[in-house]
């Protein structure tokens, strides 16, 4: 977009969409083979092993920063950790942290089928994946399968509040946040809120 | 000057003759590739089986580097989730997830394209909307495409068009895409060490997400896209996000040589081609030598370009820069060290796009001066090499290579007596080996 005064032009913020007509086939046509779509791709892909020997760790803080930082590196926008409550059914298998990272959304993944609209998922799964494979290559075990409610605990994690529908909603993008795969894992961590 | 440094392998016969030689008519003229690259003479399609990582992969280049390419889990965490080959467990990569799925099926409710124009603009959007840094489309010219079979570092390749020659391939898919990711500044300035390593890795890894998915979202539309057929290099220059620099690397206009060159999709979409660029790298990589001196295995040359298969340009030793790669796999994967120091690979700033801006805009006849005082001020300001103390993560590359000690402040674990060994520089100077002298112990400077 650029703001035209006589033969000056200049930048001035507005949708990619504008003017471009192949554009809501991008965003809500959903793929008629799933093979195209990255996202189911990367859902589909079976999780590595745990790297046998445990790696030397900082003190549990750190870790945690270390982890923030890195998830933000990989394209994650808000990283939070939430502590998994002895009520839920998760904390059966020994996994005492959730991991969980909010990428902008500029469509809703869940009402968006197309390539387009399911970017934010494929940016959060480029995060979740590479995360939590650098987690079990330290030699700790972290899962992404299994569908927690990721959106309660991103808000215990302080990353925003929830609205009447149960989305969060984030200070600084609003409802537009995408919250990606939880992942759940037994690093000694720290968790946040 | 003719030169001709290794043989290149036949071109694989096609199956229509008349077809074959009506194509080559077709591209009788050479591809348009910019100042820095020129095509002028004969070009003979490489193998891609003749391609250095396939070679190493048959053990060609010795036990040495088949047992680093093959037989080396990395030491490093990260290393082992974000580099090709030095996994520990092949599922916990990303690329060889993306790269061994299925390839899907073209829609076959085709999207028509009344403007190609129109769509050649949505394309680059598209590819910018998931996560491209630069993106651009070039004429496919057979000149820039590989005979043989599909190459794929790690993946499944092969597709319906595997017996056409580059020549009816060029016909068939009259346009290549190239998309691209930027390194990350800040951790690259910690090159020769797993922190450059990361900058490098991170963005390979997302780029080929990228590309995948713009490959998808082609055949979504309805029309057909093929891997692993085009010199990135080539397909970058012509399609104008940069142009190639002493070093063998794209230098781009907005970040310098810190781009990765994935593979192009290759489609019969139809779209409007973009033109290369000119940015002064000619002029500039006349002067400055600065890779040159500081590739730590003397590959880059500091003499002329040469004609190499019909190619003019500068012609790195690729055998040297991927010898070094088995001695050095304790403290790094990917050296970077050319890249990180050429004057153009700076942070996206306006003070950035202001030299470029000068450089691009100044008559070429007026521009070796400016060259000499862009280059002054980049000596000075940045040294020779760059030795900044980069922090990431746990990493700190003021620590001495072979040494292990804990510098996070506030730490409070109780590391192991290798972790313990610790003698943290005191100064914010970034330690990067194996030095130079260390390396011009084996690898000798090339004197031809």
């Amino acid at each position: 977009m650029a703001l035209r005064l006589g033969p000056l032009r200049f930048p001035w913020p507005g949708r990619a969409s504008a003017g471009d007509p192949y554009w809501d086939f991008f965003v809500s046509t959903p793929p008629s083979d799933p093979s195209n779509a990255v996202t189911e791709i990367i859902r589909r892909a079976p999780e590595g092993a745990v790297f046998p020997a445990k790696a030397d760790l900082h003190s549990p803080e750190i870790t945690s920063r270390h982890i923030k930082e890195l998830a933000r590196y990989l394209g994650a926008d808000l990283v939070g950790i939430a502590r998994l409550g002895s009520q839920e059914a998760e904390s059966g298998e020994g996994y005492p942290f959730g991991i969980v990272c909010v990428v902008r959304a500029d469509y809703d993944p869940r009402n968006a089928p197309g390539v387009g609209g399911q970017a934010p998922a494929q940016n959060g799964q480029f995060v979740t994946f590479v995360l939590s494979a650098y987690i079990r290559e330290l030699g700790y075990r972290a899962t992404t399968s299994g569908d927690a409610d990721a959106e309660r605990l991103a808000a215990t994690a302080g990353l925003g509040r929830l609205n009447a529908d149960g989305r969060l909603v984030a200070a600084r993008y609003g409802s537009r946040a995408h919250v990606a795969d939880m992942i759940r894992t037994d690093l000694p961590l720290v968790a946040d809120g | 000057m003719r030169e001709t440094l290794e043989k290149p392998a036949e071109t694989k016969p096609t199956g229509n003759g008349t077809r074959a030689s009506q194509a080559r008519e077709a591209f009788a003229s050479p591809p348009n590739l910019g100042r820095t690259v020129r095509v002028v003479g004969p070009v003979i399609n490489i193998d891609t089986s003749q391609l250095p990582h396939p070679k190493n992969q048959r053990g060609e280049l010795g036990k040495a580097l088949f047992n680093w390419y093959r037989n080396t889990v990395s030491k490093d965490p990260f290393v082992r989730v974000s580099a090709p080959n030095h996994f520990a467990d092949r599922r916990n990569y990303l690329t060889t997830v993306i790269g061994q799925a299925p390839k899907g099926k073209v829609n076959p409710r085709r999207v028509l394209v009344s403007d190609p124009r129109a769509m050649a603009r949505h394309v680059k959007r598209v590819a910018r909307y998931l996560g491209a840094d630069l993106v651009g489309i070039a004429p496919t010219h057979p000149a820039f495409l590989y005979a043989g079979r599909r190459y794929a570092q790690d993946g499944t390749t092969g597709d319906a068009y595997e017996q056409l020659s580059p020549e009816e391939l060029a016909r068939t898919f009259p346009y290549v895409i190239q998309a691209s990711t930027a390194w990350d500044y800040r951790t690259l300035q910690a090159h020769r060490h797993h922190i450059g390593d990361a900058s490098y890795h991170v963005s390979q890894m997302r780029a080929n997400m990228i590309l995948k998915a713009l490959e998808g979202y082609i055949r979504e539309l309805g029309y057909t896209a093929i891997r692993g057929v085009a010199n990135p290099q080539g397909a970058g220059l012509a399609a104008g996000l940069g142009e190639l620099g002493r070093n063998g690397m794209l230098i781009s206009e907005k970040f310098g040589a810190r781009v990765h060159m994935p593979d192009p999709i290759l489609t019969d979409l139809p779209l409007v081609p973009d033109k290369p660029i000119d940015i002064g790298v000619e002029d500039f990589c006349n002067i400055c030598r600065k890779c040159a001196i500081t590739c730590p295995t003397n590959s880059i040359t500091f003499g002329d370009k040469v004609v190499h298969n019909g190619i003019e340009k500068y012609k790195i030793n690729w055998l040297t820069c991927y010898r070094l790669r088995p001695f050095v796999v304790d403290y790094w994967t990917s050296c970077l060290t050319c890249v990180t120091v050429c004057p153009f690979t700076k942070p996206n700033v306006w003070w950035r796009s202001l030299a470029v801006w000068a450089l691009r805009t100044c008559p070429i006849p007026a521009r070796p001066p400016l060259v000499r005082a862009l280059k002054a001020i980049d000596d000075r300001f940045w040294g020779v090499v760059r030795q900044t103390r980069v922090r990431w993560l746990g990493y700190d590359s003021g620590i001495k290579p072979g040494e292990k000690a804990c510098t996070v402040t506030g730490c409070t674990a109780a590391h192991d007596e290798a972790g313990r060994s610790a003698t943290a520089a005191d100064r914010d100077i970034g330690y990067y080996a194996p030095l130079k002298e260390n390396t011009n112990r084996f690898v000798k400077r090339d004197t031809t």
